[in-house]
């Protein structure tokens, strides 16, 4: 930029010299024209008479010093500074005028020569005149010039660069029109990007498009192997767990021996079993991570999926547990995946009759502040509040005080019950809180932000 | 010329045809003066004006700077002009000791510094003092003195004193007895200042020929200076004088001469009386001061207080009768302080001029040719 500007800068000046020269050399000529023409002869003497009318022309250079010398056809000074011609080389070509530049009497100079053929003369030949002039009118012209020019080039080099600006800034207008629509697409949405592009971007939108096509593919993949995956591993568990159920029947006989292998094989069953809850887990887990990522939120009614699992454990309690929901009767609808919020609130019930519930249980919703709240709340030892953080993650259990995992051969619990809840949650944009309430009850409690008023039912 | 320098002998003599002047004129640069304005407070140094211009009209300006300016003296050497330009163009650039060079044929001054002998002052332009008083920075005009039309009020009748050169051709063909012999002029070969007017006389056009024509037939006086010219009038041995120096004539009306000044009103030739300061001088600071105070309000009044009475402005100077010369005015023909004066100074115009001069008011050819 500052060279292209230097670069500029020279040719203005540059051009400015060759008009400031222009201008002045013709008011030069015509003075040194003027002036030859004056010159007259008498009975074959030169006179020369030069006119006032040069030496306005000349003042049109106001501050200029101005020399001059009529030399005649013998080569003597007719009038003027006698040693102006010696200064003058070279002779003036036919009737053109001849300019050069000098130094006389010590400034910087600018000449003209022109001559006339004077025939009448005693000695017929050429009459010459000599004329130079200081640059100190063309130097300021060209001065003024340039900085003019310079002035100009500035303010056309500014007016390019915001031209510049506002045509890069309309250009990539559709970048981010393609940027917005990313943002504000629901990270499940692998459709292409809609948005109307200019041919210049369509490369790159469709390469995004393309990998959103590839990457939907392999989502596709993954999900169908996780959905065969656990078809083939809960397939071989179950037979393995009815084997040796079947070895255990085949063991009832007496004796010591009979006993310790009945013992062994107990201890098998306990491990399958327990090998079976968690592989269930882990593919629960892959199942409704995946599907929060990977499925458009729905409207769920909380309240409804609350009575829902109420209904659905009522039958299968092992002891006496009052169950209780306590919500609203119409609808408390948060945006969601069903089938993942059912896992989760299905998980806390589990682990709450598991670990915590000694004869009641209950699941609350309501609706506040535009969050709905799920909780799960039992009057069991709940879980040490030093555990709060620990238990969120996965394989680290709900630990529970009084966790009975002594019959299922010290696993104590360990599991992804809580974890999978917080994933969900989180994925919902929600939070997953611990509390224990003034009667002394323990809650798990789900916050997710309500659903959108109006939204579809 | 409006030196005084010339012996006082020949004080109030009028010179037949310039003649004597001209001889004059060598001799009396051997008589030089100079004056001493003394420092009226401690003498810091001393200031060397060398100068075409009468003591007594510079004398209230040299003054009132020294009020300004108390550590300064001022030795003032007075010159006839032509003694004034030899002595420049010998000693241009060294200038030998001149801090200031003042005079009224500012076609010398223009060729002086046109040759490089005057130093840039970085004076301002003046609002007061109009575009054609400087060149260069480094000449400036700083007075404004019309040329003239004088008449003896006891010899010539109101109805005689004509305004215009068109009339005063008239009167000169109309009435040869009362006039013939009684009308002077400067003589153009010994007098700067005369041979200035006239060339510029000789671009105002044809009417100029004539006057020059009508002058010769009327047997016209001619001297070198304007001291004389006036002196001549007052007394009565002249009736009219042509193209006088018009402060002066006014400075002689106010001293009690029976004069009438007249501003000639087809066309008035002005001349600004002009200084510059050598490259070479000695105390360029005070020689610089001193060019500012001539061109400040305070030096531009004390002048019009003292012996240049016309200003700028054109205001109105009772004495003088005539038109107004506003600086607009289109009768106004000033001598420009520019170039244009190179072609005044140029030897062979010169020669052309003073030969056509002589012609036409018969003056007497072998007279010692006066170089430019």
């Amino acid at each position: 930029m500052a060279v292209t500007a230097l670069a500029l800068g020279a040719v203005a000046a540059s051009y400015a010299r060759a008009a400031a020269d222009g201008a002045y050399d013709r008011l030069l000529v015509a003075a040194a024209l003027q002036i030859v023409e004056s010159v007259y002869t008498v009975d074959g003497v030169l006179h020369v008479d030069p006119p006032f009318s040069a030496f306005e022309t000349l003042a049109l250079a106001a501050d200029d010093r101005v020399f001059y010398a009529v030399a005649g056809t013998d080569g003597t000074v007719l009038t003027g500074y006698d040693d102006l011609p010696a200064l003058l080389r070279g002779e003036p070509a036919g009737g053109l005028p001849a300019l050069g530049d000098a130094r006389f009497l010590g400034a910087p100079v600018r000449t003209v020569a022109v001559r006339r053929y004077v025939p009448d003369a005693a000695t017929p030949g050429w009459v010459r005149v000599a004329l130079a002039q200081t640059n100190e009118a063309r130097g300021a012209l060209a001065r003024d010039l340039t900085v003019k020019a310079l002035a100009l080039l500035a303010v056309m080099m500014l007016l390019g660069f915001l031209a510049a600006l506002f045509a890069v800034r309309v250009a990539l207008a559709p970048l981010a029109r393609v940027e917005r629509s990313m943002r504000a697409r629901d990270p499940k949405d692998l459709a292409p990007i809609g948005v109307e592009t200019p041919r210049e971007i369509a490369a790159l939108v469709g390469a995004i498009d393309g990998f959103t096509e590839r990457l939907g593919r392999h989502l596709a993949l993954l999900q169908r192997f996780v959905a065969e995956a656990s078809h083939q591993i809960r397939t071989p568990l179950a037979a393995l767990s009815s084997q040796v159920d079947l070895l255990v029947w085949a063991e009832r006989g007496a004796g010591g021996e009979a006993e310790e292998r009945r013992a062994r094989l107990m201890r098998v069953r306990a491990r399958a079993r327990e090998l079976a809850r968690l592989t269930n887990q882990l593919l629960d887990h892959a199942m409704v991570s995946h599907r929060v990522e990977a499925v458009r939120f729905t409207p769920v009614d909380l309240a409804d999926l609350a009575r829902g699992i109420l209904r659905g454990i009522a039958g299968t309690l092992e002891r006496e547990i009052d169950l209780a929901y306590d919500g609203p009767d119409e609808p408390v609808r948060v945006l969601g995946e069903a089938l993942s919020l059912r896992e989760a609130v299905a998980n806390l019930v589990g682990n709450a009759l598991k670990h915590g519930a000694r004869t009641r249980l209950e699941i609350a919703v309501r609706q506040r502040d535009g969050f709905s709240e799920i909780a799960v709340i039992d009057d069991g030892p709940g879980i040490p509040e030093a555990d709060w953080a620990r238990v969120r993650r996965p394989f680290e259990g709900s630990g529970r005080r009084g966790a009975d995992g002594a019959d299922e051969g010290g696993l104590k619990g360990a599991g992804l019950g809580l974890a999978i809840a917080e994933d969900v949650v989180r994925a919902h944009r929600g939070t997953m809180g611990f509390s224990v309430l003034p009667d002394g009850c323990f809650a798990v409690t789900l916050t997710i932000p309500a659903a959108p008023a109006g939204g579809a039912a | 010329m409006p030196g005084r320098g010339l012996a006082a002998g020949f004080r109030g003599r009028v010179l037949r045809l310039g003649l004597l002047c001209a001889l004059l004129a060598p001799r009396a640069a051997s008589a030089l003066e100079t004056h001493r304005f003394p420092a009226p407070g401690a003498e810091a140094l001393t200031l060397a004006v060398h100068a075409a211009t009468d003591l007594s009209a510079m004398r209230p300006l040299i003054e009132d700077f020294q009020a300004m300016r108390p550590d300064v003296a001022v030795a003032y050497t007075e010159y006839v002009t032509a003694e004034l330009f030899e002595r420049m163009r010998a000693s241009c650039a060294g200038a030998g000791g001149v801090d200031l060079v003042l005079s009224s044929s500012v076609d010398q001054l223009l060729k002086l510094v046109n040759d490089g002998c005057a130093r840039k002052l970085g004076l301002p332009a003046s609002g007061a003092l109009p575009r054609w008083t400087r060149w260069r920075d480094e000449l400036f005009g700083f007075t404004f003195e019309p040329a003239v039309i004088v008449y003896n009020r006891d010899a010539v009748p109101p109805e005689d004193r004509r305004r215009t050169r068109a009339g005063l051709i008239d009167l000169l063909r109309a009435r040869p007895e009362l006039y013939a012999g009684r009308i002077g002029t400067y003589d153009v070969t010994s007098s700067g200042i005369g041979y200035l007017f006239s060339a510029y006389d000789a671009r105002g056009g044809a009417v100029f020929g004539r006057v020059m024509e009508a002058l010769g037939r009327a047997r016209v006086t001619l001297s070198c200076c304007t001291t004389e010219l006036l002196d001549a009038l007052a007394s009565g041995r002249l009736a009219i004088g042509y193209n006088l120096l018009g402060s002066y004539a006014v400075a002689a009306q106010r001293a009690g001469a029976p004069l009438q000044v007249v501003i000639p009103r087809d066309y008035t030739v002005v001349l600004s009386r002009a200084v510059f300061v050598p490259k070479g001088a000695p105390q360029a600071e005070a020689a610089r001061a001193f060019v500012a105070y001539l061109l400040s309000e305070r030096g531009q009044a004390r002048a019009r207080a003292g012996s240049f009475v016309f200003g700028f402005d054109g205001a109105d100077v009772p004495e003088a009768d005539g038109p107004a010369l506003a600086p607009a005015s289109a009768i106004l023909r000033p001598i420009e302080i520019s170039p244009e004066l190179l072609a005044i100074q140029d030897r062979a115009k010169r020669a052309r001029l003073i030969g056509e001069w002589r012609s036409a008011v018969g003056a007497p050819s072998p007279d010692p040719p006066q170089r430019p």
